[in-house]
């Protein structure tokens, strides 16, 4: 096989105002002509400045300080403008993770995609757009021609990401880079659009370059497997090897640390100690070794190089040698679990009956005229327990997040009624309705955005304290002090700035500010999916620990299936405002009965390359309605290949497929419970 | 976007009339009684009264809106006793002597300001970009009236290449003829607005270039100079159009000083005499000059936002 591209004992230096971030050190690699080949790594570690550096495109300060860049021989280091230009988007295109920012907002789809023909082919206005709708067409752009006067917000995510795709195609390009091109989508989409790239790769021929964090994505597809940390290549091999006999500690712990379906979640998960390091000021020897379970003596004195053969190196002195760690051999612990008296007779904590939220739609700037209703939440009932972990699942846009602001009070309900051990919440306003609160809390999705950057960790913690009554300082000092130890952060850093801590320590003072007042229940939207893999697990542990020692009940709300299934005893899942199945999480994915659950678990890329490929390649089609007109019927219908006309004319209604098993279906993939065919969403589930 | 346009037209109407109403209320504060005004201190009260009586200032202000409101329908705002003319004859051509000035200025502005701050984005902390920086803040920072006085001292009196003085051609014709005196006045303008301008455009196309769209302009091959025009000037001037929009009342009252400095007719002038006078009707007209320039303003930029930005032209 001839290699396409190959890159050696490359360098890339960031210029920073007072330091240099060393993002890139002597990485080497190459990808053959039709291959696809996956270079993963934790965020910062230097994958996408890679990739930046094939295509000289790096951000201000960036600059390729050593090594070569060769395009099937011809040196692209240090190569004239003018001659990269002619390379970029005509022999090397790239497409990058966010469709939504990544497209001219105020120029047309069809200018956009017919203008690197225009500049690479010549030829006519004419020609470069009739090749525009050729690849529009060839990336499932449905009526191609019909969208070509149409702007980019005009167009769903899914639809925005295949534009930049068909960009990228449209001279056909020898390598495709893709950095991160599935991460911003929900599953479903993400399955589509690799789908396509696989498709698209079979068809034409192409190199691709992907570059993700997420294992699953690769095992899939890629044919080999690079895996950066901390600037450099650690390991290099096919993608069976890498997750069957890698060598690397690093890779093995990173696998080791992704939360599995099949995953105890009794037990605590794996997860890697520490951070990566500062690579404005990286350390001697082994980058991972701080980090490494291995690690001996040798490994802080000199840097290891990559070794190996041909098909497979990698940079550590004392190579593991015997597979993924095992379940028994991880250093776990038991959780324990909350007590209950008795699951069954037990009052619930709290309650959410047929819950209606919707937000107006309005039009014109000055006169806001309502012209319709977004219908986020339509007639939701589900009860949490007290000390039980409840997931709630769905696509970006179903409503699950909404469901949770609902429930801490932070939106007042449509209709329906929120009850706390039996307390209507909305009967109460004002003062009476903050105190009501303190039993609810909420850890947000983006740790940079929901802290305050000018108050300081002590300020943050103290404040629902003083909120709620709390008055003493001295009480808040030593409330505060002990929060931060519970969530393993020295007290010390209370005097601290939110901006001088990690996103996975961030993370932990937002679950320490949800602790503060000791609630009764916690939501957590999406507490995880804005962390590495690496720091994931840790938060994850922690957020498991505390639940026990403090008999909280969490409402976990994610779109990642494994994490949620780690935490929760038991599963919702969300589709369009509705509640479509319920059950406890091992059963759910078991034994799935709504036909959307199971085009969801089908869909998660999993980190395991035996299965990835035995996989049929059945994605859910199509993309999620308008909430402003959701289908009528069966919310699902449009995308279901089991609907027929009556899931049109009729809403389904929950039905018990098990003890505590319900799902809303006319065509559910189990036969449900004779019993109770009409039970109603109110009862006791 | 015809419908939307239209019911912004309305709605701009609205605000217009209730400018009036409002202008028309202080007014009435200020001076109620108009005779007294008009035949001084000596006039005997009967005089005052009859006065009043005969031209309507008797009437509840209600009334004397609604008279107001009509004249002003057909054109008539209103009769100034001081100088014994119609308003409209005063504004006259000061109204077009000022549009000019402005107008001239601010298109020049525009045209440098929006190429200046792409250059500065562009070289981002190198000394172009510094020597520009401090050059805006300099003048910036400067009264309009400062740098106008320092112009004619330089410009005109030492180097007397410029007459210190704009035109006093009494028509628009003849102060358009007369470029060489309108050069420093213009100048002043336009040297205020850039230094402005300038720096918001720097901001705005910093913004830009950071941008994930610049970078995958740049992943398709397209030159500098492709991405600047093709894909960066348009979204960095967005921001832009509503500022200029916001500013048409301000480069009005900027026009004041500088008009007074260089001894140009124009509404500027006008109001500062008409101050000094203390002659309502023409203050009132200003007053509701101002309030017609901010309402239009503010309307011209939301239909040029409205043909600029597609997400705006379709939501």
């Amino acid at each position: 096989m001839t290699r396409v591209l190959e890159i050696e004992n490359l360098s890339t230096h960031i210029q920073l105002s007072r330091s240099v971030v060393q993002a890139v050190g002597n990485v080497s690699l190459y990808i053959e002509a039709g291959e696809t080949l996956g270079l993963v790594g934790e965020s910062g570690c230097g994958k996408s400045i890679t990739g930046l550096s094939i295509m000289n495109l790096l951000p201000p300060g960036g600059k390729v300080v050593g090594g070569s860049i060769r395009l099937e021989g011809k040196e692209l280091v240090n190569l004239a403008d003018a001659e990269m230009r002619k390379i970029r988007g005509n022999d090397i295109a790239m497409i990058f993770q966010d469709s939504s920012s990544s497209l001219n907002p105020t120029k047309t789809i069809g200018d956009q995609v017919a203008e690197p023909t225009l500049l690479h082919r010549g030829g006519s206005k004419r020609e470069a757009v009739d090749r525009a709708i050729e690849v529009l067409d060839l990336v499932g752009v449905p009526r191609a021609k019909e969208r070509l006067a149409d702007y980019p917000h005009q167009l769903s995510g899914g639809l925005r990401q295949r534009v930049m795709i068909a960009i990228a195609l449209t001279c056909d390009p020898k390598v495709l880079i893709a950095d991160e091109p599935t991460t911003a989508l929900d599953v479903t989409i993400q399955a589509q659009i690799l789908k396509l790239l696989d498709d698209l790769k079979e068809r034409f021929g192409m190199s691709i370059l992907l570059i993700t964090h997420d294992m699953g994505v690769v095992a899939g597809r890629a044919d080999r497997v690079n895996v950066m940390y901390a600037g450099r290549m650690v390991e290099a091999t096919g993608t069976k090897e890498i997750f069957s006999h890698m060598r690397h500690p690093y890779t093995q712990a990173l696998l080791a640390s992704i939360p599995r379906m099949d995953q105890d979640n009794t037990k605590t998960l794996f997860s890697i100690p520490g951070i990566p390091p500062d690579l404005t000021n990286p350390p001697e020897g082994c980058r991972f070794a701080p980090r490494c379970a291995y690690t001996q003596p040798d490994c802080q004195k000199s840097e290891p190089s990559l070794r190996g053969d041909d098909r497979h190196v990698a940079a550590c002195f004392h190579p593991v040698e015997d597979g993924p760690l095992k379940p028994e051999m991880m250093v776990t612990v038991s959780h324990g679990q909350v007590e209950r008296k008795d699951g069954k007779n037990e009052p619930p904590l709290l309650e959410v009956v047929d819950l209606v939220k919707t937000f107006p739609v309005t039009s014109g700037a000055i006169l806001r005229r309502k012209v319709g209703k977004v219908h986020a939440v339509s007639g939701v009932s589900l009860t949490i327990r007290k000390g039980e972990i409840f997931g709630l699942v769905g696509e970006s846009g179903c409503g699950k997040s909404t469901l949770g602001r609902v429930i801490v009070g932070l939106e007042r309900p449509d209709s329906g009624k929120i009850l706390l051990n039996g307390e209507d919440i909305f009967a109460y306003k004002g003062r009476t309705l903050a105190k009501k609160r303190r039993d609810l809390q909420m850890m947000f999705q983006d740790p940079y955005g929901s802290l305050d950057p000018r108050m300081r960790v002590a300020a943050i913690l103290r404040e629902p304290l003083s909120i709620q009554g709390v008055e003493s300082s001295k009480e808040q000092e030593a409330r505060s002090i002990e929060l931060m130890r519970e969530v393993g952060l020295p007290s010390r850093a209370l005097e601290r700035f939110p901006h001088e801590f990690s996103g996975g320590q961030r993370q932990r003072i937002g679950l320490a500010r949800a602790l503060t007042l000791n609630p009764k229940l916690i939501v957590a939207d999406e507490p995880v999916s804005a962390l590495d893999v690496s720091i994931r697990s840790q938060v994850l542990n922690l957020m498991k620990r505390l639940q026990v020692s403090h008999e909280m009940a969490y409402l976990v709300i994610s779109h990642d299936l494994a994490v949620v299934k780690y935490l929760a005893d038991r599963i919702g899942v969300m589709y369009l405002g509705k509640l479509v199945e319920l059950a406890p999480g091992d059963e759910i994915y078991s034994r799935p009965v709504h036909p959307y659950t199971q085009g969801l678990i089908n869909t998660i890329p999993l980190p395991d390359p035996e299965i990835e490929k035995d996989k049929k390649r059945e994605v859910i089609s199509g993309e999620l309605p308008s909430p402003i007109s959701p289908p009528s019927g069966c919310r699902f219908r449009t995308r279901c290949p089991r609907a027929q006309e009556i899931c049109a004319q009729q809403e389904p209604q929950l039905r018990a497929f098990g003890a505590s098993h319900m799902a809303a279906c006319h065509f559910p993939l189990v036969e449900p419970l004779e019993s109770a065919t009409t039970a109603s969403g109110h009862s006791q589930i | 976007m015809a419908g939307y346009l239209f019911r912004r037209f309305v709605t701009s109407l609205i605000v217009i009339v209730g400018i009036s109403m409002v202008a028309f209320a202080m007014l009435h504060l200020i001076s109620s009684s108009p005779g007294r005004a008009v035949l001084g201190l000596h006039a005997s009260p009967k005089a005052v009264a009859a006065f009043n009586k005969a031209n309507g200032y008797d009437d509840p202000i209600v009334i004397q809106y609604w008279h107001y409101l009509l004249q002003l329908l057909q054109g008539n705002l209103g009769y100034s006793y001081k100088l014994n003319q119609p308003v409209t004859s005063v504004l006259g051509e000061n109204v077009l002597r000022s549009l000019y000035l402005s107008g001239v200025s601010l298109v020049l502005a525009i045209l440098i300001a929006i190429p200046l701050g792409i250059y500065q984005a562009v070289k981002r902390n190198r000394l172009g970009d510094y020597i520009v920086t401090s050059g805006a803040f300099t003048l910036y920072s400067m009264p309009s009236f400062f740098l106008g006085l320092l112009l004619i001292q330089s410009f005109a009196l030492s180097l007397k290449i410029f007459p210190p003085e704009a035109s006093q051609s009494v028509s628009v014709i003849g102060v358009i003829e007369d470029p060489r005196a309108m050069f420093l006045p213009i100048l002043n303008l336009v040297a205020i607005q850039v230094a402005g301008y300038s720096q918001y455009m720097r901001s705005s196309a910093l913004d830009g270039l950071g941008q994930d769209y610049i970078r995958l302009a740049r992943a398709k091959g397209l030159s500098q100079r492709a991405v600047l025009t093709g894909h960066l000037l348009r979204n960095s001037i967005l921001p832009m159009i509503t500022l200029i929009g916001l500013s048409v009342p301000a480069l009005l009252a900027g026009n004041l000083l500088i008009e007074t400095l260089f001894n140009y007719p124009g509404l500027g002038l006008m109001f500062y005499n008409a101050l000094q006078n203390e002659d309502y009707p023409i203050l009132l007209s200003y007053t509701l000059i101002a309030g017609v320039l901010t309402v239009a303003g503010n309307f011209i930029a939301d239909v040029a936002i409205t043909i600029a930005d597609p997400r705006v032209r379709l939501s």
